[in-house]
């Protein structure tokens, strides 16, 4: 870290990654508004809500080195619990009418951000509990368990109508979800995120990554440390659960499962699960190609229907094809390049060399982690 | 040519050289000995021979042939087989199968026979227990499997890593005669060890390694009229350092 | 009642015997390479397809049978090969991401290339029959399924009792590097280790895909979780451990479908995936310790 502007420079390195990420969400949240296509725009929002979800893992898996399988539960519980207090009892009637009107819950009606925070909030009571027993786990063993504690609470959120309608869809949520509160949420996301990575806790946990034992007997308390990584992670994802229910206005279970899982992880092992900005650029780039590619499946698919001239030439429905791309391009980074496209650094603003080497270009990846972050 | 010729070896572990430029010969028939406190990287050039750790820079020839870059699996095709440090037998099979699959390179089935016959005739305890899975052997009982298993490859070389280590002074004792009666077999034997008072009674000639280094070459009788190394090394009050970190 | 109890018997055991092939089938490569397979439920469905296309020709079903496993075991063998090969040495984790992915890739082509549509394969008309013998009524499928699954365990003793692979994978299980300095192929054992576990596959598929009565490309997904809880009660690292988690997983499953009231078999899932987490808690090598003396012989 050369340069002579040595009192600004601490502040500057530290902002830049977050401006940047942030700006690029700007950028795109921009370009959504000006297109004025509201198929395009929906597109957009889901991306930043998927976005604020894969920094929010990001949290969690880059700190700590641990896979989660588990992040959707949160997801999941977040969504339901939000809806408990944004709806007033009469929409009640309407999304869950199982809930009984005798409970507490049912009287509750907030507004949509302090039902998002009790989403979040509802996730960290539960992830938080379940987290104390689980940080104990490595490796696998921890992948395994939050995998389970997915299929836990998928088929708990099935039977227990009172609160989630069971399998049923729930219907008729309002839509307070925008455009550019998604796309602000997810800054926030970043911003929080990027600065827990940043903070003592965050390289400490980093630090003990290679060595549990070693760290330990340094004093290092990583089980702690673990907990408030995968605390923080779990609150996000309630809380992106609760923008998403409110934007996309009717789920049932099935909406938080293996495919939403897989999708997820894809999007931060493309994207490098070391740093904040590989989450970032992975959540993006995975989203936008996959939109992409669906057109090419819509297309197809309705060329195929009606019969066109190009038509008769497509043999079979094209179905799954986005997820196969995605699938085999999850598989080829785990091979080819297992620190993802970011490995492990972050974005930075544009820095002066005292060598003079010159401007650098607008983005420039920056280069100071010489040993790129082993993956995941 | 020696049978095995190690020269110029440099090992890595990341940021730690374990190994650097130690080279060293074998010829058919003799017993070599490698010693050296912790740390000094006796076991690490021993698992570069093997093929278990890449070396860094540096050559190892087997009969002739380069070893650098073969895997694992190939090395005792080749005629050199390993016992490894902590004896390395695996529990949960019989004694019986331990030394078949010691033999996994063997294709005559007769000649497992009889080798299975052989070494368990040479080790009385490993015949009683035959049947038995080996993880409930003693250390000792152990170590003997550990050598049988080796010798089920027909090898010309055998490399012993630190046999001694974890038994009592009476099984000390019976490995160190055990390694003599090799010896007497006609196998090239290089042995790791930091039993230095044993080791120099029964190798010919003996290399020292320090903080990756050789730094001694010669006889046991040349080591012996080293006063520096008799003090050091004999006498247990080490002045070799750890492996120095790059 | 006697008819009762020999039925819950019959049908546990058949369930059990199944249950414990797909454990047998996850622990015998995860204990090589320590990587749980996740798409190993695809391997199943792969199976059912081979019924399904297979079932089209002229052919007798038992040799319809015999293609399709093979198909499963050529598809563990390409898993193994394609994506598994090249990320052996990485954490457990990034194997268990990528075993993730291959099922999602697996599952998404069956979309593509067959149909979202569950298929109705062609099976042996027996299969939906049932025998009575002193008044006891008996699911042939039952029956099959638990003769097929005991065969299936017999076979695999012999083989990694009396044959020189099967001696490898033992001694792999135990001590990887080792093994490959006695000269025993890492590849070979490997792909040893996934041939079994794409047979355990096919074999499971025959009674699951009889037992469902059609496949589709998610089929895979409950037998690998069945396959996660039996092994992990089973205690991940044992043979023995894994067929002994399956049993008890099935007579489990079918004492509580049998005696427990509806609503509270709802939560079934719910029940047993909690018991996965507690038992990894409590001991993260699972309940049976790989113990030298008993382990799988």
């Amino acid at each position: 870290m050369s340069g002579s502007s040595f009192e600004l420079k601490p502040l500057l390195a530290r902002i830049s990654t977050p401006a940047i990420l942030a700006s690029i969400v700007i950028v795109i949240a921009a370009i959504a508004t000006l297109r004025n296509d509201i198929v395009f725009e929906r597109v957009v929002t889901v991306m930043f809500i998927h976005l604020l979800l894969v920094v929010a893992l990001q949290a969690f898996m880059g700190n700590s080195g641990l896979g989660s399988f588990g992040q959707y539960a949160f997801v999941l519980i977040g969504a339901y619990s939000s809806i408990w207090f944004s709806l007033s009892p009469d929409q009640k009637n309407l999304a869950l009418p199982d809930m009984p009107q005798t409970w507490w819950l049912y009287e509750q009606h907030t507004s949509f951000l302090v039902a998002a925070v009790m989403g979040g909030l509802t996730a960290l009571l539960v992830g938080g509990l379940l987290g104390i027993a689980l940080v104990r786990l490595r490796g696998a063993s921890f992948t395994i368990a939050t995998f389970a504690f997915l299929i836990v609470i998928h088929s708990v959120a099935l039977q227990w109508r009172q609160v989630t309608r069971g399998s049923r869809t729930v219907l008729g949520i309002p839509q307070y979800t925008t455009l550019w509160d998604a796309a602000l949420w997810a800054i926030v996301a970043i911003v929080i995120v990027y600065a827990f990575k940043e903070s003592t806790i965050g390289l400490k946990l980093r630090a003990s990554r290679e060595d549990e034992d070693a760290a330990s007997s340094v004093g290092v308390n990583v089980k702690l440390m673990r907990w408030m990584a995968w605390s923080l992670s779990v609150f996000l994802s309630g809380f992106g659960g609760a923008l998403w229910a409110h934007f996309i206005q009717q789920f049932s279970p099935q909406s938080f499962y293996l495919k939403e899982t897989f999708l997820i992880i894809a999007m931060l092992v493309i994207g490098g699960s070391g740093s904040v900005s590989g989450a970032t650029i992975g959540a993006i780039a995975v989203a936008l190609s996959s939109e992409g590619m669906r057109q090419i499946e819509n297309w197809w698919n309705l060329n195929r229907q009606t019969g066109t001239r190009v038509g008769e030439f497509l043999p079979f429905q094209l179905i799954g094809f986005t997820e196969i791309v995605i699938a085999i391009s999850m598989i080829l980074v785990l091979i080819l390049r297992p620190t993802g496209i970011m490995a492990g650094r972050e974005l930075r603003g544009p820095r002066r060399k005292s060598g003079g080497s010159g401007p650098k270009p607008e983005l420039a990846v920056d280069g100071s982690n010489p040993v790129p972050e082993p993956n995941l | 040519m020696s049978l095995l010729e190690v020269a110029d070896l440099h090992v890595r572990y990341g940021a730690i050289v374990a190994v650097r430029g130690v080279s060293l010969r074998v010829e058919e028939g003799e017993a070599v000995g490698l010693i050296g406190v912790n740390g000094a990287g006796k076991s690490t050039t021993m698992s570069a021979i093997m093929g278990v750790v890449k070396p860094e820079r540096g050559s190892v020839v087997f009969a002739g042939e380069s070893l650098v870059g073969v895997p694992p699996e190939a090395v005792i095709r080749k005629g050199l087989a390993p016992v490894m440090e902590g004896r390395r037998i695996f529990p949960t099979l019989t004694v019986e199968e331990n030394l078949k699959i010691g033999a996994a390179t063997v294709k005559d089935k007769e000649q497992i026979a009889a080798d299975i016959e052989k070494w368990s005739t040479f080790f009385p305890v490993l015949k009683e227990r035959l049947g038995k899975p080996a993880g409930t052997l003693s250390g000792g009982q152990q170590q003997m499997l550990a050598v049988a298993r080796a010798m089920m490859s027909r090898p010309t070389m055998v490399l012993m890593d630190e046999p001694s280590l974890g038994l009592s002074p009476k099984l000390v004792g019976e490995i160190f005669d055990l390694i003599r009666q090799l010896r007497e077999l006609g196998m090239s034997i290089l042995l790791v060890e930091q039993n230095v008072r044993m080791t120099l009674d029964v190798v010919d000639r003996v290399y020292l390694l320090s903080t990756g280094k050789v730094d001694f070459e010669g006889t046991p009788a040349e080591l012996r009229a080293r006063g520096d190394v008799e003090r050091a090394y004999l006498h247990g009050t080490s002045s070799a350092t750890k492996p120095a970190v790059q | 009642m006697i008819s009762d109890v020999a039925q819950y018997l019959v049908t546990s055991l058949s369930l059990g015997g199944l249950y414990a092939l797909m454990a047998l089938g996850l622990i015998i490569v995860y204990g090589i390479l320590k990587l749980i397979n996740f798409a190993y439920g695809e391997l199943v469905m792969v199976a059912g397809y081979g019924l399904l296309i297979f079932g089209r020709s002229p052919w007798p079903w038992i040799i319809v049978a015999i293609l399709s496993v093979i198909c499963a075991v050529i598809a563990a063998l390409l898993m193994e090969r394609i994506a598994f090969r090249p990320v052996r040495h990485a954490s457990p984790t990034t194997m268990l991401i990528t075993s993730f992915a291959v099922s999602a890739l697996l599952q998404n082509l069956a979309l593509l290339t067959i149909s979202p549509r569950p298929q109705v394969p062609r099976l042996p008309s027996i299969f939906i029959r049932n025998l009575t013998f002193r008044g006891i009524r008996i699911d042939v499928l039952d029956l099959s399924g638990l003769i097929v699954s005991i065969l299936a365990l017999i076979a695999l003793t012999v083989f990694l009792r009396r044959t020189v692979i099967g001696l490898s994978l033992r001694a792999a299980a135990d001590d990887f590097t080792m093994t490959r300095l006695m000269g025993v192929r890492a590849n070979m054992v490997i792909a040893a280790a996934f041939a079994i576990s794409g047979f355990m596959a096919g074999i499971v598929a025959l009674f699951w895909i009889g037992n469902a009565r059609s496949t589709t490309p998610t089929i895979g997904l409950e037998p690998v979780l069945i396959a996660f809880i039996a092994s992990v009660v089973g205690g991940m690292s044992s043979l023995k451990g894994a067929v002994v988690g399956g049993y008890v997983l099935g007579f489990l499953t079918i004492g509580l479908q049998t005696w427990l009231p509806q609503e509270v078999n709802a939560y079934r899932n719910a029940v047993l995936f909690g018991i996965v987490i507690v038992v990894l808690l409590l001991r993260p090598d699972g309940i049976i310790r790989p113990a030298y003396s008993r382990e799988a012989r």
